[in-house]
């Protein structure tokens, strides 16, 4: 018994790696009326994009061009590279919005720096088959709003070979330690009588816990300066051990601000501790332009259809893309992070609404694609369509932020992850 | 900024008078000015769109609708050219909470749900809202001018609901003359929130229990008045007048068909729940939100029961909402129900309402049905679509004129106009801020560039 079931499941991993095989080693060639590889050289003319083993072979510009022997034509009207979501919930706060699905804020402690969106991420979560089938391929998905210090995100595929694991999806297991500011963290610990209850003390926990970073990182060199004596080694702290790589600006800080002077508290908060950092949400940073450019940090924006829940979003607008980019502002959009319905918001659709309200299409595409690589240093894996990076592809029938407009078909990894019936 | 409005208000009023009394020295056999839209692409809804149209309209009412050259041109009217725009009838949301849900949202501004009793048909939507509430103009800014604005999906039965046009400083001037609005029902999740405090109701049985209970009690009720006033009118003086409950009348409007019912109900079970309801006590129900009306669809065919259906921009959020598909507002179309695309406001923006219906089109939906959807179809499920929903001569001059193709995301809405006066001009600044968001921004930016009035 016990032989033929180990039988059985050889016979399942050899035809599963025979399926995975025949899929990798799928040539396609995916030809395109417009174009937009979102490299350098010109956008939305005519071209074709060959795929091979799961990264792109090649690209070739202008009309009339015919897929190879040996590749699987895919045509549409137009092409992107797939989509980027620079800040979501997605993969740890599930559909059904119940305490079984949802892992993305522990809220038992303002510092959890020590956590990791890595060891919540849920492969099979339904939202992100949803995100994929609109295009999206890639999301950095971080723990969500309630602690001061909520802890790592991670940048993963929405979509692989199956069955998925999180290592499989991931491009960066760990990409940035998230702060939180405003009124969530605040909200969350003040009804329990507990800190943080005011804005002034979520910055000094985030302070306080950046500055004993540095006095641990001390003493550890120290203690290796002296001989490391085994004896008189310093004790572990996990907290402050996963913050050493942002005091040392190996690893980015994303400090998620709404109000106009939370936004200035972060922008502080990192001058001080010479932090490598980025702003999300940013809903009045399009009334502190001067500021966030004087301190040349990126800002993950959005969501453009932010709801007006609360006085820190009161003032959110359609064109805030728009006049961040103006002024010079490197930016990418993110959806965040929904507590009721929709649970996951659709950057494909944000960006629709932030193209409509003054960025235009091909700037707005490079908010979602190139630019959000750049800023969450991935680009050389996705974002742009060019030899050797990974095959995340979206093909449309038209305008790819056109309300009426479908997502014909989604290559991720090279693989054909949505095809539309 | 609710005074900084009412000054603004007055000053526009004496404004107004000064302009009104000129008026009245030069022409004075005038009412109401003239206004003619000329040259734009002309969605009637009643009739296939025309290409170089003429809105006529004066009085607050539409004069006429036509091709250009052969709809005459009052003298003295008030002319618009709008050529390479489009005009359509106002968009009439069949399901918001605008104004009875605070913008922004703060923990003492919520008025939708009633939380302390599951059956509350005495409840009324138009006590609690307030005309001054920024998503008001918001809604204007998406080209809404009619709104049915309901209490929310907490209790089996939430109150009677608002017909209103988006205009005036008190409820009393936004109330539509003649309406006494709908009934709020829901069922399915949202109203079981009551089992957490040990409380009825705790399963949908027990919402189905409680909602039969008060039709019945208010058969009993109508069954007596009836009598009495069947005795009354044969001139017994032995009658004796049955208590008066406020509670019940409603609910008696409801069973004598004058009162529609605005059922929140999304899985296929809580629609047939719904409409099991209705046929047993004979009233006319509105599937509202309707999320799987596609797997009941016969059953809503068999009863002409219409859609007001809700499109959020993912599934979930709530196991109800776990089968929400695009392509079900054009499913029902094809076999034959009128669909209405709602915004559920604050769960989608009335800013973005046109947008409800682009996403129905991109599920399959005709565009023809998605534009019946914003307008007549949800006038007829309030109960007026002989009085607005289309451009004919004779409705309310409600219209909207848009940039360019009503469904592409790159079109806005340049002006609203309710009953012949504009309310939105997206070319005025503080208008733009209600469009596009940022409207409190003058208040606490007074210095920004964006801040200035």
């Amino acid at each position: 018994m016990r032989l033929f079931r180990c039988f059985n499941l050889l016979m399942c991993v050899g035809m599963c790696v025979a399926f995975a095989t025949t899929l990798l080693a799928q040539n396609i060639a995916v030809l395109a009326d417009h174009l937009y590889t979102m490299a350098d050289g010109t956008q939305g003319a005519a071209g074709m994009v060959l795929v091979r083993d799961g990264k792109i072979e090649a690209v070739r510009n202008g009309p009339g061009q015919q897929a190879p022997d040996g590749y699987t034509a895919l045509k549409a009207a137009f092409v992107t590279p797939g989509l980027i979501d620079a800040d979501t919930t997605a993969g740890i706060s599930g559909a059904y919005n119940i305490p079984a699905d949802q892992d993305e804020d522990e809220a038992t402690d303002p510092n959890t720096a020590d956590v990791r969106t890595l060891d919540s991420f849920n492969p099979h979560e339904r939202l992100l088959k949803v995100l994929n089938q609109y295009g999206v391929t890639t999301v950095q998905s971080a723990p969500g709003p309630r602690n001061p210090i909520a802890g790592r995100a991670g940048i993963f595929k929405t979509a692989g070979s199956e069955p998925a694991t999180v290592e499989q999806l991931a491009l960066r297991q760990e990409s940035a330690m998230v702060f939180n500011l405003g009124e969530t963290p605040k909200a969350t610990y003040g009804k329990k009588e507990k800190a943080p209850s005011t804005r002034m003390k979520t910055a000094e926990i985030i302070r306080r816990a950046l500055s004993d970073a540095k006095a641990y990182e001390e003493k550890w060199d120290k203690w290796k300066k002296d001989g490391s004596d085994i004896s008189k080694q310093p004790s572990r702290d996990m907290k402050l051990d996963a913050l050493l790589p942002v005091v040392d600006g190996k690893l980015p800080a994303i400090f998620n601000a709404y109000r106009a002077d939370d936004i200035d508290t972060a922008i502080r908060i990192g001058s001080e501790f010479h932090l490598r950092y980025m702003l999300a949400s940013v809903t009045e940073g399009y009334l502190m332009i001067d500021v966030i450019r004087r301190a040349g940090v990126p800002c993950l924006a959005g969501p453009v259809m932010q709801r007006f829940e609360s006085l820190q979003t009161a003032n959110a607008t359609f064109e805030s893309p728009a006049i961040l980019k103006r002024a010079g502002i490197p930016i990418a959009l993110m959806t965040g992070y929904e507590t009721y319905v929709p649970k996951n918001r659709i950057v494909l659709f944000e960006a629709g609404i932030a193209a409509a309200n003054g960025l235009g299409m091909e700037e707005t595409l490079r908010t979602v694609t190139s630019s959000a690589a750049n800023i969450l240093g991935v680009d050389d894996r996705v974002g742009s369509l060019a030899p050797g990076k990974d095959a995340d592809i979206a093909l449309f029938d038209g305008d790819p932020f056109e309300y009426t407009s479908h997502v014909l078909a989604v290559l991720t990894s090279g693989q054909v992850s949505y095809q539309r019936k | 900024m609710r005074f900084r409005t009412l000054e603004n208000g007055r000053l526009n009023l004496c404004l107004l008078w000064a302009v009104a009394s000129i008026a009245f020295w030069v022409q004075p056999a005038a009412g109401q000015a003239t206004v003619v839209i000329r040259g734009a692409r002309v969605y009637p809804i009643s009739g296939p769109p025309i290409e170089h149209g003429v809105l006529v309209v004066a009085n607050g009412k539409i004069m006429a609708v036509g091709e250009e050259g052969k709809v005459k041109i009052p003298r003295g009217a008030t002319v618009e050219e709008a050529a390479g725009k489009v005009v359509m009838p106002g968009i009439v949301d069949s399901h918001s909470h605008i104004g009875i849900i605070a913008n922004p949202l703060a923990e003492d501004s919520g008025d939708a749900n009633e939380g302390t009793g599951p059956i509350e048909p005495g409840l009324r939507a138009l006590d609690a809202i307030d005309p001054a509430d920024p998503n008001i103009r918001m809604a204007t800014a998406g080209g809404v001018t009619t709104a049915n604005i309901m209490p929310g999906s907490g209790n089996v039965m939430g109150g009677q609901t608002a017909y209103v046009k988006l205009r005036g400083n008190t409820i009393e001037q936004m109330l539509i003359p003649g309406t006494i609005g709908g009934m709020k029902m829901a069922n399915g999740e949202n109203p079981k929130h009551y089992g957490a405090k040990d409380k009825a109701p705790m399963t949908r049985m027990e919402e189905a229990a409680l909602a039969r209970g008060i039709y019945e009690k208010a058969t009993q009720y109508k069954a007596k008045w009836d009598a009495y006033n069947k005795a009354v009118a044969a001139a017994d003086k032995t009658a004796k007048q049955p208590d008066r409950d406020p509670d019940l009348e409603p609910v008696v409007e409801v069973l004598e068909g004058k009162r529609v019912v605005h059922n929140h109900t999304h899985r296929a079970d809580d629609i047939m729940t719904a409409i099991r309801l209705s046929d047993e006590f004979h009233y006319r129900l509105v599937v509202q939100h309707g999320t799987e009306s596609c797997l009941v669809v016969d059953e809503l065919v068999k009863r002409h029961i219409p859609v007001s259906f809700t499109i959020v921009d993912s599934l979930g959020g709530k196991f109800e909402t776990m089968n929400l598909d695009l392509g079900c507002p054009g499913m029902l179309e094809r076999a034959g129900i009128r669909v209405a695309l709602n915004t559920d406001d604050p769960i989608t923006s009335s800013r973005l309402i046109i947008r409800e219906a682009a996403l129905a089109v991109r599920g399959g939906m005709s565009e023809e049905a998605a534009l019946k959807g914003l307008t007549i179809y949800p006038a007829e499920m309030l109960d007026l679509g002989n009085r607005i929903g289309t451009l004919e001569p004779g409705k309310d001059a409600d219209f909207i004129v848009l940039s360019g193709p009503p469904f592409s995301v790159y079109t806005h809405v340049l002006e609203t106009w309710i009953e012949g006066q504009k309310v939105f001009d997206r070319s005025n600044p503080q208008d733009l801020r209600y469009a596009t968001g940022g409207f409190d921004v003058a208040n606490r930016f007074p210095a920004s560039p964006r801040g200035g009035n």
